[in-house]
């Protein structure tokens, strides 16, 4: 007895007829009935006759194997899509989980049709992780396939990957890469398998926002519940904000950098933003793999910063304008003294720190702490195994805007 | 309508009833189910919805023709309901409390609950569910119910979410209420095992009343839906949706009945006729100048399409249902895909239509004196698509009864719907683990037919009384007052034929609550309301419901009559009929009676009163 097989089960007096599902445990036995019902029946006592062997190929992808029959239009442009994973255009297996590593121009249209007529499409696959599993590593390995691919002509880059880390990786492309391009990430918050998943939209207006002017890294997803527009935000400032809702990704400090109107199909901006073509392609992807993140909390116990001995960088999610316990100063002077950059952020998230306002700031000033600004935590974090990396003044470079991460006025308004 | 004998023409019928549970929340957040008005909404959304591949890999053609239209769907969200219906949070745990009655109902068919309850996913993309899909879980399996015409198995019980409730269409779209969408509803199906329209309307009764015996079911208007599946030996399965009430189903199985079997007496006398359908074809230009102003709208812009019936000559008019002919059912066809109607020859020259046009129409199809005609004029889209369903239909005319959903028409007959839904609707629900109920603590509810009994044996009701309270919606609300210990006959008769006379009168009964019932019931046992002023202090109530029941017997000028009062009243009517006393003695009573009584209107107990009258009429006499 395997899933796929149609059988016919029998305990305390009830028939079950249908196919033996995937889903089947050592307990019990998966039955998916004719009327299309999956029922759980207890294994013990239960009758089981196999009708008829691997009535479904379960674990196959259905679709045959033919290659890829996409038409070439030489009047549209190019765009590059590149899959780390995530829901967004994987064919998902229902019975087995597993997501399909094939990702070719037809693929992302089987995925995707609404894709169709607006470029010719080129498909990768980087990663097929779950994104909460995404490793420097991996953003190495994905800026050198977003280069690879605009090197090769692509006119657009966009880029599935699962919501829960798609900030980090945005950050992590936008120091790395010098683009000319778009390079738009796109995910979904609902999943592909459910009708209402809004991938549809999120992915045809990244690709719209792809095919723009910008030349930008940026986040495409929806900028309200309905399903009307999506949001452009730039990769350096934008946030998951909400566990669960569409409209979950939030820049913080200003309104979006733009927008995409899925109805019309018009891509919009509020800013300046970099034009296409006036970046030469260029990377640099080296990241320091020692730097943390760490929040400071009322009553945390000081040995839980022992862990940054000998870190390069560290990133503290400080209290309001950026401050830490008194008695974790001494820790940083330490840390400061080994050579570590020591940069601040604030678990206010909105606004900048600023420690030169109460005596605790002056003491962390004094003990070496860089202030970034209004650098989102997440964002200084990615930025600082950046600057370790790839620049001779690190502290210097954190506290000055790379790639749009630290703003010089705060105009939360605009 | 005819009579006939269903065993002999194989009739096969069963049931699918639908009923909204009446749980404190929804069935996967913990929203209330409390209805609301469009009005009262808080926030409006709009979607759309993708069909996606089920479990199998199979996409579902019904889902895919619906699909086709890009549909936008507004949703509007209220204060009592959260992001779960929106589609914008994932699932909570299935309500327990509906699993519980779930199991109840269960129990109450004699079924056997799944060792294991795996939470499904059917496909449903007319927006009715933000998801795109309806949460339904198989809980209950293999039970059965008596009728007098024999036991009626039935198949499955179901419990799944209800839809979003439908505003209205929009221009580019439909408008839904959320305050619908995830109230626990039970699906049961029975088998085909009923073979009368009699015992169809017997097994529908005996189920709404197990499911109303659990006291924890929904009432009104929509909370209940019946549908029945039909055939005949020769005929197709038909499913009918929308039934409304029980009377009806006798008359619709009966319906379909005599529509199959018209059906395939038209299909024999086309197969004897060697009958064909056509090819359709433009006849725009037959109808140039036209006066039929049906035709002549299309027309500007549009174009007329026809399809050549041959051998279809006088039964394309042929009726299946009362008012309903063969070419109803291709009007119902064409109707789907936008069009108005259609016309036919076997009714025309009608409608502005001439002889002359109905000669030139069948001779540019060449179509000829044993064969008939439909037309379509409309926008040249509509016009294509809807005669190609008409070919279509006409083609399966032929054939016999094809198989289809229908939905129920005021007058027990039916329009076609849609197809039948496939089976490949189906997949698991991941984001909500499957369940392993418990049915050892469920316990069947004393049923409402027993109750009749009861109320008979113990408070004396008569009969109807008794099932009027017992399958009455206040039920609850008499049992508690008879056990606060308020003489049953009184509750009982306020409770209903009280109530039921004020609504004659048009007095607002539903603004009472159960509050003031109960209260006026207490203020009558406690000998501070006359039985007699029930109806006039329920009327202010109804009309004034912030009014306390108290406040209502003053507003109703009646309180404060004591006896000294009743005295001084009764005194006053015998004094004014001094002779008719003294002549009568107690002989006047019963006309002083009416007197007395009209004079304190309901303010004092009659008997009270009778027994004042009494004495002053012995005084006098």
């Amino acid at each position: 007895m395997n899933p796929g097989d149609r059988v016919r089960v029998e305990r305390a007096g009830v028939t079950n007829e249908g196919v033996l599902m995937p889903s089947t445990t050592a307990d019990y036995l998966v039955i998916k009935r004719d009327g299309g019902y999956n029922v759980g029946i207890e294994r013990e006592d239960a009758e089981v006759d196999v009708l008829e062997t691997d009535v479904y190929d379960v674990g196959d992808e259905g679709e045959g194997e033919d290659s890829s029959v996409v038409e070439f239009d030489d009047d549209l442009p190019t765009i590059a899509l590149i899959s780390t994973g995530g829901t967004i255009a994987s064919t998902v297996d229902y019975r087995t989980g597993a997501v399909t590593a094939r990702f070719d121009a037809e693929d992302v249209l089987r995925a995707v049709p609404d894709l169709a007529g607006r470029a010719n499409y080129r498909g990768r696959v980087v990663a097929n992780i779950l994104s909460e599993n995404m490793t420097p590593e991996i953003w190495r390995d994905l800026a050198a396939a977003v280069h690879e691919e605009i090197e090769a002509g692509a006119d657009g880059v966009v880029v599935m990957h699962g919501t829960d880390t798609m900030q980090y990786s945005a950050a992590a492309l936008s120091f790395m890469l010098d683009t000319p391009v778009p390079i738009v990430f796109t995910g979904s918050q609902r999943s592909a398998d459910r009708p209402s998943s809004d991938n549809v939209m999120n992915a045809v207006c990244a690709v719209e926002a792809a095919k723009s002017d910008a030349a930008e890294v940026m986040v495409c997803m929806h900028a309200s519940e309905s399903d009307d527009v999506c949001a452009l935000h730039e990769g350096t400032r934008v946030r998951k904000s909400h566990t669960s809702r569409r409209d979950a990704f939030r820049t913080i400090g200003a309104k979006p950098l733009g927008e995409v109107d899925y109805d019309t199909e018009t891509v919009s901006f509020r800013r300046d933003y970099a034009e296409r073509g006036a970046a030469t392609l260029d990377i640099a992807a080296d990241l320091a793999d020692d730097v943390e993140l760490v929040k400071f909390t009322p009553g945390m116990d000081p040995a839980a910063w022992d862990y940054l001995e000998g870190k390069s960088g560290v990133v503290i999610e400080g209290t309001g304008l950026g401050h830490v316990h008194t008695d974790l100063i001494p820790r940083i002077e330490e840390l400061v003294d080994d050579g570590a950059v020591v940069a601040m952020t604030s678990q206010c998230l909105e606004g900048r720190v600023c420690d030169r306002v109460y005596d605790t700031g002056r003491d962390l000033l004094d003990a070496g702490v860089v202030e970034a600004g209004d650098t989102l935590p997440e964002t200084a974090k990615v930025k600082l195994m950046w600057v370790i990396a790839n620049t001779d003044d690190p502290v210097g470079a954190m506290q000055r805007s790379l790639n749009g991460e630290l703003t010089e006025q705060s105009r939360p308004w605009t | 309508m005819s009579e006939y004998d269903y065993e002999d023409l194989g009739l096969v019928a069963g049931l699918e009833i639908h009923q909204q549970l009446d749980t404190a929340t929804k069935l996967y957040c913990q929203c209330p189910t409390a209805r609301r008005e469009p009005e009262e909404a808080t926030r409006t959304f709009t979607r759309y919805l993708h069909p996606t591949k089920s479990e199998l890999g199979e996409i579902d053609d019904a889902a895919l023709e619906e699909s086709r239209v890009d549909r936008e769907f507004e949703y509007l969200a209220f204060d009592t309901t959260c992001l779960v219906e929106e589609d914008d949070e994932p699932p909570h745990h299935i309500d327990d409390e509906a699993l519980d009655v779930g199991m109840q109902i269960a129990a109450m068919l004699d079924m056997s609950v799944v060792d294991q309850a795996h939470v499904m996913r059917k496909l449903v993309v007319d927006g009715s569910n933000t998801s795109g899909f309806q949460r339904t879980t198989l809980i209950g399996q293999e039970g059965q119910i008596e009728t007098s015409e024999g036991p009626v198995g039935v198949e499955d019980l179901l419990l799944e979410e209800e839809s979003a409730g439908r505003v209205e269409e929009t221009d580019d779209g439909v408008r839904y209420s959320l305050d619908r969408l995830g109230i626990p509803l039970v699906e049961i199906g029975t088998k085909p095992d009923i073979s009368s329209p009699e015992q169809a309307r017997e097994a529908a009764e005996r189920i709404g009343m197990l499911l109303r015996s659990t006291g924890k079911v929904k009432r009104g208007l929509g909370t209940i839906r019946q549908d029945v599946n039909v055939s005949i030996a020769d005929g197709a399965r038909v499913e009918m949706k929308g039934v409304q009430t029980l009377d009806d189903i006798e008359d619709l199985v009966r319906l379909e009945v005599q529509r199959q079997v018209e059906l395939l007496e038209i299909r024999d006398e086309l197969q004897a006729r060697d009958a064909s359908v056509g090819e359709t074809q433009d006849v725009t230009d037959t109808f140039e100048g036209t006066e039929s102003g049906v035709i002549e709208g299309a027309l500007d812009g549009g174009k007329v399409t026809a399809v050549p019936l041959f051998g279809f000559d006088g039964l394309v008019g042929h009726e299946l249902q009362p008012d309903r002919r063969l070419g109803t059912e291709f009007s119902d066809h064409a109707k789907r895909h936008g069009a108005g109607g259609i016309f036919h020859t076997d009714e025309l020259p009608a409608y502005g239509v001439t002889q002359e046009e109905v000669d030139a129409l069948k001779e540019a199809v060449g179509a000829g004196d044993d064969d008939a005609v439909a037309i379509a004029a409309a926008d040249t889209e509509t016009a294509e698509l809807a005669i190609a369903a008409v070919k279509e239909r006409a083609e399966a005319a032929i054939e016999g009864v094809p198989e289809e959903t229908r939905g129920a028409n005021d007058e027990a007959t039916t329009r076609y719907l849609r197809p039948l839904p496939g089976a490949a609707r189906m997949y698991p629900e991941t984001d909500v683990p499957p369940v392993e109920p418990d049915p050892s603590e469920v316990e069947i509810p004393e049923l409402l037919t027993e109750r009749v009994d009861r109320y008979q044996a113990e408070f004396g009701l008569d009969a109807g009384l008794a099932e009027q309270v017992a399958f009455g919606r206040r039920m609850p609300l008499f049992e508690q007052a008879v056990a606060d210990g308020i003489d049953a006959t009184l509750a009982a008769g306020t409770l209903e034929s009280t109530t039921t006379e004020l609504r004659r009168d048009d007095v607002p009964v539903q603004n009472l609550t159960d509050d003031h019932l109960l209260d006026v019931l207490q203020l009558v046992d406690a000998g501070d309301l006359a039985k007699e002023g029930i109806v006039d202090v329920l009327t202010v109530l109804a009309e004034n419901p912030d009014l306390s029941a108290e406040e209502a017997v003053e507003e109703a000028g009646l309180s404060g009559v004591d006896e000294a009062e009743v005295r001084a009243a009764v005194e006053e009517v015998v004094d004014r009929n001094e002779e008719q006393v003294e002549e009568q003695g107690m002989g006047a009573f019963s006309a002083l009676m009416g007197e007395a009584m009209g004079a304190l209107r309901g303010k004092a107990d009659g008997e009270i009163v009778s027994s004042t009258l009494r004495e002053e009429i012995q005084k006098r006499s």
